[in-house]
């Protein structure tokens, strides 16, 4: 089963209700439990602050998409060099509850993929992970 | 100070003048007509309010604060009691009784030495009270159709009974089936529990703020001791210090210890929910003391060489 939705966001807080009630859609169909999907809306929620306070868009891309057994949600594209350095610092501060360790936590997968000189954060949760 | 501590001769405060000293009483009261009274093991009424009267003179004339502290472990049971009775209206019995104990502390307080009544006469109203007070504060921020006030309501009874069943935690299609809803009614009721407001149950016992007043936490629970264990470099994160210890432990759990939040749940003794409901609480308190979790302060930069 595949299956993308694609939409475009304006760049504030309150855009993010719609992002999490397609979240809760998809994940229900994929049998998520509450917990799975108490994660994935913390993951992402934390995602999109992080994006506002570090990009200067008006709006920007989000896709969902359900495939294999996964949700991968994916944002962009963006090109703030402290946004992509919060997701994967170069020297990750152990005693550090930063966003890195949030995503990685909550999420079974946290990607930051190259796109036409921008990137896109990806973040994928499966059903079978734990919770 | 103990109540031995400076007694004298023919001290009419000597705990050994009384018939003997009352044993702890257990918490196996089913809720079930009156509130059990703390004076029903193998101590007559008499016995037990002469100790009631020698701790509150203790504490009330000495400022002896073991006293209180024994006072307040002596009548949880009572706080219980009270508690139970309200447990069925949608809050966790737990917080409930967290609640009920600020209104036992007060009572403890403010009791007074001359009016010649029982601790239990003038507690009892103050828990209940105490307790109203807390079903009556605790509104929803945003405006929340009834329907879907009481479906989250339900909803949160249904996880706590489900968790156990299927020692995991349950999707929402079993939710439900179980709360005979839609799942699109499940994902809108689970989404306005953002807009519940939680009481703070770490506030100091009389309301205010000084380092001596220790927090309820700091009086129940059975785990506090865990909250101690945890290693130096995650109390000494960013923000942490402003969260309390219970709080501090629950993040430990979830995110260096990778527990998930139904094992988080079974190890503090509280529902999943509950845990979810302290995550994400702490997590907006680490926003407000360093900005944003996911906008370091500046030390924090610093320490990552940046």
């Amino acid at each position: 089963m595949s299956e993308t939705i694609r939409v475009e966001v304006a760049a504030e807080l309150s855009a993010f209700t719609p992002v999490r009630l397609v979240l809760g859609g998809l994940g229900t169909r994929l049998e998520f439990s509450v917990e799975q999907l108490e994660d994935l809306y913390l993951a992402t929620e934390h995602l999109f602050r992080a994006v506002l306070r570090a990009e200067e868009l008006a709006r920007f891309g989000v896709e969902m998409r359900l495939d294999d057994g996964a949700l991968w949600f994916s944002a962009g594209p963006f090109t703030s060099r402290e946004l992509r350095e919060e997701i994967e610092p170069a020297a990750p501060d152990g005693a550090c509850l930063d966003l890195c360790r949030l995503l990685r936590t909550t999420c079974d997968e946290v990607q930051v993929a190259e796109s036409d000189g921008a990137y896109r954060v990806v973040l994928v949760k499966g059903r079978r992970s734990p919770a | 100070m103990t109540p031995h501590d400076d007694r004298r001769p023919n001290d009419p405060l000597d705990l050994e003048a009384l018939p003997g000293q009352r044993r702890p009483l257990d918490d196996d009261d089913d809720g079930v007509g009156e509130p059990r009274k703390p004076d029903t093991k193998g101590r007559g009424r008499d016995e037990s309010d002469k100790l009631d009267q020698y701790l509150l003179r203790r504490y009330h004339l000495y400022g002896d604060r073991k006293a209180r502290e024994q006072l307040i472990t002596m009548y949880l049971p009572l706080v219980r009691s009270l508690a139970r009775r309200y447990a069925s209206r949608g809050e966790h019995f737990d917080d409930l009784v967290q609640v009920g104990a600020i209104g036992l502390i007060k009572a403890i307080d403010r009791f007074d030495l001359e009016r010649g009544v029982e601790l239990t006469t003038y507690a009892t109203p103050n828990i209940v009270g105490e307790i109203k007070r807390y079903f009556r504060d605790k509104g929803w921020s945003v405006r929340v159709p009834r329907g879907l006030q009481e479906l989250n309501i339900r909803l949160n009874k249904v996880i706590d009974e489900l968790v156990p069943k299927l020692q995991r935690s349950p999707t929402i299609q079993e939710l439900a089936e179980a709360a005979s809803a839609t799942p699109e009614e499940v994902l809108e009721a689970l989404e306005t529990s953002q807009a519940y407001n939680s009481v703070s149950l770490q506030a100091s016992p009389n309301g205010e703020g000084g380092e001596e007043d220790a927090g309820l936490i700091d009086y129940l629970g059975s785990d506090e001791e865990a909250y101690d264990t945890m290693e130096d470099r995650t109390t000494l994160a960013p923000g942490f210090a402003k969260l309390d210890k219970r709080e501090r432990y629950i993040l430990h759990l979830r995110f260096f210890e990778g527990l998930t939040q139904s094992q988080i749940a079974e190890r503090v003794g509280i529902s999943q929910m509950h845990v979810s409901r302290l995550i994400r609480r702490s997590l907006e308190k680490l926003r407000e003391e360093i900005g944003d979790v996911d906008n370091p302060d500046p030390s924090l930069l610093a320490r990552r060489g940046e």
